[in-house]
C-alpha cells in the first residue's frame, strides 16, 4: 500500500497488530481530523480500534492506534478506493467491523460514531446505513429521487442510500470491494457505489442508526446540472445492472421513525426562480420531453406550468410517473444520455419548488418526502411493466 | 423488338398504295429499319454486356449482407456472453454516451461493414464488365460512387445537426436563457446549411456559386445572430448575465452557520 505522510514509529506495530474495529477516515482538512480523532478517542476503548486514514498523521501522541492508508476520497463521497482500502486492511488486522467515514466525518458525535460500530459488533448487521438530520432543504436530490427510487425498487427504507459514512461487517466489505475492483482505476475517484444495491443483491442485513446532525460537504463543482447528471446517473445505472433483482417481488423494509419539525417559510425568491426555470423547459423542451414521457404526464405538466410560484406543486405520482419514464429511457437509451440527465433537471427543479412550497405550507418536510416515497413504491408496478414491455407507453 | 419493328414496316410497305414514288419510299423505310436494328443492337449489345456486371454487383451485395448479419449476430452473442457492455460501462467514462449500447453499436458496425465492402465490390464487378462492355465514355459510375457520398454526408450531417441543436438547447434552457430555442436552431441550421455545401461541393454542383452563396449564407447567418443578440436582445443578454453572476455569487457565498444553512437549498 502506497503512504504519502509521515508514519510514527508505533505504526509499525499497529499494522501486525489486531483490533475489533477498523476505522477509514477519508480525507479532510487537519484541524477537521483532530476533531474527529478527539471523537473517535471518546468514542472507542484504545486498544479495541486502529484508525487507517490518508490525512497526515499528529505529531501529538494518540491514544489510538493509527495508520496510513492510500489518498483516496474524492471530497464529498465514498469512493471505489476508500471501499478496497477498508477490506484490505480489515483483512490484515482482521477486524470484526469496519467504520467508514467521510469527508467532514468530524461533526459527528462520539454516540453516533459508537452507534454505527455497534450495530454491526453487537447486532451482527452487515451494513450500517448513518441517518443524519440534515436541514429540511438540504440533500434535496437524495430526498427527490435517491430515497424514495431505492427504497422503491430495492425495498429498502434507508434515508440516505448515498451516505457517506457506513459501518461494514467484513463480509460487506469484502463485496463491496470486489465491486470496486471491477471498475477502471481511471475511474475510482468520480465513480460511486450503492452500498444498499449491494446489500440488497448479496443477501446481506442492513439497518439504519440515527447519527443525528452531520455537515454534508458539497461536490467541488457545485452546479445542480454536473451533479443531478453524476448522480442519478450513476444510480439508474446501477438499477439498470440489477434489473434481474429489483423486478423480484420483495417485502419492503419496516417503516421508519420521522421527525415532524415545522419550517418557517423561506425561499420564496428560490421557489419562483426555479417555477421560471421549469415553465421555460416546458416551453421549449417539449420535443424532447415527448420522446420520454407518455401523454397523461405531458398533460400533467402542462397542468403544472400555469401554476403561479406560490401555488406550485408537482403532484407525487406525477414525479414519480417522472423518474420511472427517465429510469426506463436511460435504460433504452431512448434519447442520449447526456441529453436524458439534462432534460430531468428542470423537472427536478420543479418537484423542489413544490416541495418547499408544501413545507412553508406548514408540512413537515420529512411527512412529504415519505409520501413521495409511498408514490414511488405504489407506482412500482408501472415500472416493472414498462421495464420489460417498454412498448407500452400508456398505462 | 427487332421482329415487331420489321413487322411494322412491312405493314407500313403493304398499307402504301402504289405510286411512282414507291421505290422511293420504301428505300427510305429500308434504310430507317437498317438504322434502327443497327441501334437496337448496339444498345442491347451494351445492355447484355453490362448485365453480368449488374448481376454480380447484386450477388456481391447479397452475400456480404447475409454475411454481415451472421458476423452481426455471432457479435452480439459473444458479447453478451462475455458481459462487454458492463465491462465498457465500468472501464470507460466519458460523457460521451451513445443511444445504443456498445455491443449494438459493435454489431451494427459489423453488418455494415460487410453490406459497405459488398458494395464497393459490387460496384468494382460492374464497373470492369462495364468499361470492357461500354463503347460511349459515359460518366455516370463515377458520379453513382459520388452521389453515395454525398449522402453519408448528409446523413452525417444531419446526425450532427441534431444533435448540436439538443445539447445547445438542454444546456441553455438549464442555464435558463430564454433565447434558448433560437440559439438551438440557429447552432442546427448552421450545421445543415455546411453539409449541404459539403455536399454539393462532393457532387461537384454548381463549382465556385456554391462556395460562393455558402460563403454569404454563412456569414449572414453569423452576422443575423451577432445582430440579434447585440441589438435586438441586448437588455435580454445583460439581464441573462447579471442573473448568472449573481447566481454564481450565491454558490460562492456558501453559508457555514446552522442557521442560515437551513434557509438555503442544498441539492446535496
Amino acid at each position: 500500500m502506497a503512504t504519502t505522510s509521515p508514519v510514527p514509529e508505533e505504526t509499525s506495530i499497529a499494522e501486525r497488530s489486531t483490533a475489533d474495529l477498523l476505522v477509514l477516515v477519508g480525507a479532510m482538512p487537519s484541524e477537521q481530523f483532530a476533531r474527529a480523532l478527539a471523537n473517535l478517542e471518546v468514542a472507542f476503548a484504545p486498544e479495541s480500534v486502529i484508525i487507517a486514514t490518508s490525512n497526515d498523521l499528529p505529531g501529538e501522541p494518540r491514544r489510538l492506534r493509527m495508520i496510513s492508508t492510500q489518498q483516496s476520497s474524492s471530497g464529498w463521497a465514498l469512493t471505489p478506493t476508500d471501499f478496497v482500502n477498508a477490506a484490505q486492511h480489515g483483512r490484515e488486522h482482521e477486524a470484526r467491523a469496519i467504520l467508514l467515514l467521510g469527508p467532514g466525518a468530524d461533526s459527528l458525535s462520539p454516540m453516533a460514531l459508537r452507534g454505527l460500530a455497534d450495530a454491526v459488533l453487537k447486532t451482527s448487521i452487515d451494513l450500517a446505513m448513518p441517518y443524519y438530520s440534515l436541514p429540511p432543504h438540504a440533500g434535496l436530490i437524495n430526498s427527490a429521487i435517491l430515497y424514495p427510487l431505492t427504497r422503491a425498487v430495492f425495498a429498502s427504507r434507508a434515508r440516505f442510500p448515498l451516505a457517506i459514512d457506513l459501518g461494514l461487517s467484513p463480509r460487506m466489505a469484502e463485496q463491496l470491494a470486489n465491486v470496486a475492483q471491477s471498475i477502471s482505476p481511471a475511474n475510482q475517484t468520480e465513480a460511486l457505489l450503492w452500498p444498499i444495491n449491494e446489500a440488497v443483491a448479496a443477501g446481506f442485513t442492513i439497518d439504519e442508526v440515527d447519527v443525528g446532525p452531520r455537515a454534508m460537504p458539497q461536490p467541488s463543482d457545485p452546479d445542480i446540472n454536473s451533479i443531478l447528471s453524476l448522480i442519478t446517473g450513476s444510480l439508474f445505472g446501477d438499477i439498470e445492472a440489477k434489473a434481474a433483482l429489483w423486478q423480484r417481488p420483495r417485502r419492503p423494509s419496516p417503516t421508519r421513525h420521522m421527525t415532524n419539525e415545522a419550517v418557517e417559510p423561506e425561499g420564496a425568491s428560490d421557489v419562483a426562480r426555479m417555477v421560471s426555470a421549469f415553465q421555460l423547459a416546458y416551453a421549449n423542451l417539449q420535443e424532447i420531453w415527448s420522446l420520454v414521457l407518455p401523454p397523461n404526464s405531458l398533460l400533467l405538466l402542462k397542468r403544472c406550468s400555469v401554476l403561479d410560484a406560490a401555488s406550485f406543486r408537482m403532484p407525487d405520482n406525477l414525479w414519480a410517473r417522472v423518474v420511472y419514464d427517465f429510469v426506463i429511457a436511460y435504460r433504452l437509451r431512448t434519447i442520449n444520455r447526456g441529453h436524458l440527465l439534462g432534460a430531468l433537471i428542470p423537472l427536478y427543479l420543479a418537484w423542489v419548488a413544490g416541495h418547499i412550497n408544501v413545507t412553508t405550507s406548514g408540512i413537515p418536510a420529512e411527512r412529504h418526502i415519505e409520501a413521495v416515497a409511498a408514490a414511488f413504491e405504489a407506482d412500482k408496478p408501472y415500472l416493472v411493466a414498462r421495464w420489460r414491455w417498454p412498448d407500452r407507453f400508456n398505462s | 423488338m427487332l421482329h415487331i419493328i420489321d413487322n411494322a414496316l412491312q405493314q407500313a410497305d403493304i398499307n402504301m398504295p402504289a405510286s411512282p414514288g414507291s421505290f422511293d419510299n420504301a428505300s427510305i423505310w429500308h434504310h430507317m429499319s437498317e438504322a434502327l436494328h443497327q441501334s437496337l443492337d448496339r444498345v442491347l449489345t451494351q445492355l447484355i454486356a453490362v448485365l453480368p456486371g449488374l448481376l454480380a454487383f447484386f450477388v456481391s451485395l447479397a452475400i456480404f449482407s447475409l454475411a454481415g448479419l451472421l458476423l452481426s449476430w455471432l457479435s452480439r452473442q459473444l458479447l453478451g456472453w462475455v458481459k462487454f457492455d458492463s465491462r465498457v460501462t465500468h472501464t470507460i467514462k466519458s460523457d460521451w454516451a451513445p443511444s445504443s449500447s456498445p455491443s449494438e453499436i459493435i454489431a451494427r458496425a459489423l453488418f455494415w461493414g460487410c453490406v459497405l465492402l459488398g458494395l464497393i465490390i459490387g460496384v468494382s464487378a460492374f464497373d470492369t464488365s462495364y468499361a470492357t462492355g461500354a463503347a460511349l465514355p459515359i460518366s455516370l459510375l463515377p458520379y453513382l460512387t459520388h452521389a453515395v457520398g454525398a449522402v453519408l454526408l448528409l446523413i452525417a450531417g444531419i446526425l450532427i445537426a441534431r444533435f448540436l441543436a439538443r445539447s445547445v438547447l438542454i444546456s441553455a434552457i438549464n442555464a435558463q436563457l430564454q433565447y434558448a430555442r433560437i440559439l438551438s436552431l440557429g447552432v442546427k441550421w448552421l450545421v445543415l446549411v455546411l453539409t449541404a455545401a459539403m455536399v454539393l461541393d462532393h457532387l461537384q454542383v454548381g463549382g465556385n456559386i456554391v462556395e460562393l452563396a455558402f460563403g454569404i449564407l454563412f456569414g449572414g447567418i453569423v452576422l443575423t445572430l451577432a445582430l440579434a443578440v447585440g441589438l435586438g436582445s441586448r437588455d435580454l443578454v445583460s439581464r441573462s448575465l447579471e442573473s448568472r453572476v449573481e447566481h454564481a455569487g450565491e454558490r460562492t457565498n456558501i453559508p457555514d452557520d446552522a442557521t442560515t444553512a437551513s434557509r438555503t437549498i442544498r441539492h446535496f
